[in-house]
């Protein structure tokens, strides 16, 4: 039968097979469990007439003979008993010994059944569940077979490469340090340009400013009287202020109407000028960034304390200036610019193009201011000159300061030809409708600068880097300057 | 192709049924040797039941020879320990007829296939 119930399983398939295999277990303990059960039942049996034989003396059998015939007996010795102990071992032992030992083999029946029941009720479950199985494979059954495809695994992969992905999220970062160092890249090698067009242009550029001197100082002697008494005495009001009281825009409040005629653009510039001018003559160590805000682009100046001032400004000046050359033009941008800024990422992108342009540019601002100057007003290159002239007598001021101060000095320089007057004229311009921020940084004398609130985030190593690129292209006009110091200081 | 395949296909299932029979021996004798641990464990256990008074017999053919105690329960340890050691080396002679058995069985698979394989060839050519 079980080699039939075999083959048919084999025809049904593995889970009928396994099925009937289980319940074949279960059918084979359950006879075993039969076999075990009666053979307590004898030992049950036997126990009882251990217990009873020692009773009597003797008793009166009929004694088996044969499988036909009994004959009367007698059983005596009803104390005394033979037990086979097993494998062919006999011991002859009292009816108590013989009850011993049979409570010894009970013990052993009952663990016998008792692992049988336990096998068959293991047995039991697991036909239920290749029943179970059997209707599953047959799809008749309620279950489901969920499957996922491998395509998983790809998907798993996936987003490994994502994580790894994250790398480029860092490139990004990475990038923008490349560009950092690509821009300062770029300003060293216009620094070098510099270098290299100093060589060869300066001469060119001597005779250029030269003749703008000329042009600015026959200006000057024309315009010097009229402009010169106001400024001044603005400017001795600013420096005091400066000094005395962190609040300028009293002084800027009054100087407005003055300068509103004035370019705005020209205005921040001058201020800053004063500004460095103002803490060298302090002696404030300290270094000191200042941010202006103005209609103009953004200007950041930082005051390393040793006499080297670096102004930074912004690429919408440079490209401004490269590209249209005309200070309404370039305002316009700036104003449009500073309302790009809408995050911290912009004002460091903006900061990062002014290093960028600044080298470069620089040159370029000189000519193009110098340009735009004389496009606007004769007095802008009078002023630019007039800066080239200071600068010589030794103090650095960065080209962008000079070209800014330029536009706004012009009047100033006029008026007085040391370098004191021009502070006044600057300030005055910055006061012109324009928004100072100060530094927290400590500083003794309180600057009209005129920040954007996104500026100060500017780092300071940035300045540092900056600070020495630009200090060179500031030498050349120093050294007009200083000439044109002298005449002024002469005149 | 075929009948060849087929010849060596209905050696190897001799083999590998005579090797079945083998296991099967193998397995029957090491049940039984199985039985005779636990029953000789029993004798054993019974045994530490007697008294010194109770005297032990040991039935050689038909006849019960007279034995001592001590003796007794020596022999029955030494019994059971051969019966351990017949156990242990079934176990083995078994592991090693399965070893057997799975090669003979991946024989069979390869050369069932081949011989379908041949067959199919015979049917296409037919």
């Amino acid at each position: 039968m079980a080699e039939k119930g075999k083959m048919s399983a084999e025809h049904l398939g593995g889970v009928v097979r396994l099925r009937e295999e289980q319940e074949k277990v279960v059918k084979n303990c359950e006879s075993r469990i039969e076999h075990w059960l009666e053979v307590s039942g004898d030992y049950e049996a036997l126990n009882d007439r251990l217990k009873t034989l020692p009773d009597q003396l003797s008793y009166d059998i009929m004694v088996p003979f044969g499988p036909l015939a009994f004959m009367p007996g007698k059983l005596v010795h009803t104390n005394e008993v033979t037990v086979l102990l097993g494998d062919n071992w006999f011991t002859k032992c009292s009816a108590k010994q013989a009850q011993k030992i049979v409570d010894h083999r009970l013990k052993y029946v009952k663990q016998e059944l008792d692992d049988l029941t336990k096998t068959i009720k293991n047995f039991e479950a697991r036909v239920g569940f290749a029943k179970d199985l059997e209707t599953m494979s047959t799809g008749k059954g309620d279950f489901v077979d969920i499957r996922e495809e491998v395509g998983n695994i790809d998907a798993s992969v996936i987003k490994g490469k994502q994580r790894i992905a994250h790398k480029p999220k860092s490139k990004p970062k990475l990038d923008a340090v490349f560009d950092l160092n690509e821009e300062d890249e770029e300003s060293g090698y216009g620094e070098d340009k510099k270098g290299i067009l100093t060589e060869e242009e300066l001469w060119a550029r001597l005779d250029e400013l030269e003749k703008l001197e000329e042009l600015q100082d026959e200006q000057d002697r024309l315009s010097d009287t009229t402009d010169m008494n106001g400024e001044d005495t603005s400017s001795s009001s600013s420096e005091e202020e400066k000094e005395g009281d962190p609040t300028p825009p009293v002084n800027g409040l009054s100087l407005k109407p003055s300068w509103a005629t004035m370019p705005h653009s020209t205005a921040p510039p001058s201020t800053d000028r004063e500004e460095e001018e103002d803490e060298e003559e302090d002696g404030n160590c300290l270094p000191t960034i200042y941010f202006s805000h103005t209609v103009e682009p953004k200007k950041v100046r930082i005051n390393t304390g040793k006499n080297t001032t670096l102004k930074f400004s912004e690429r919408k000046e440079q490209k401004d200036q490269k590209r249209k050359k005309k200070n309404g033009h370039s305002n316009g941008h700036s104003h449009h610019e500073l309302h790009k800024i809408t995050t911290p990422a912009d004002i460091y992108r903006l900061f990062v193009d002014m290093k960028n342009g600044e080298p470069i540019p620089r040159k370029s601002i000189l000519k193009s201011r110098s340009r735009e100057n004389s496009v606007c007003s004769d007095t802008s290159e009078s002023s630019a000159a007039d800066f080239e002239e200071r600068r010589i007598t030794g103090r650095s001021f960065s080209h962008d300061e000079t070209t800014h101060s330029d536009t706004s000095d012009g009047i100033t320089e006029e008026d007085s030809p040391t370098v004191v007057p021009l502070h006044p004229a600057s300030r005055f311009e910055a006061f012109s409708g324009t928004v100072v921020e100060k530094d927290p940084m400590p500083l003794t004398v309180p600057h009209l600068t005129i920040a954007q609130p996104a500026l100060p985030t500017i780092l300071e190593r940035k300045q540092e880097e900056v600070a020495p690129e630009a200090s060179p292209p500031q030498q050349p006009p120093k050294r007009v300057s200083k000439f044109k110091a002298a005449r002024l200081q002469q005149k | 192709m075929a009948e060849a395949i087929q010849k060596k296909l209905k050696a190897e299932l001799e083999k590998y049924t005579q090797m079945q029979k083998d296991v099967s021996k193998s397995m029957s004798a090491r049940q039984k040797l199985e039985t005779q641990l636990t029953e000789n464990n029993i004798v054993k256990e019974e045994m530490d039941l007697l008294d010194s008074t109770n005297t032990v017999y040991k039935l050689i053919g038909p006849v019960l020879v007279k034995q001592d105690l001590e003796e007794a329960k020596s022999t029955v340890a030494k019994r059971l320990e051969y019966i351990n050691g017949e156990i242990q080396r079934y176990e083995t002679l078994l592991k090693d007829m399965e070893k057997k058995s799975e090669q003979h069985r991946e024989v069979l698979s390869s050369l069932q296939q081949e011989f379908q394989r041949a067959q199919g060839l015979t049917v296409g050519k037919v």
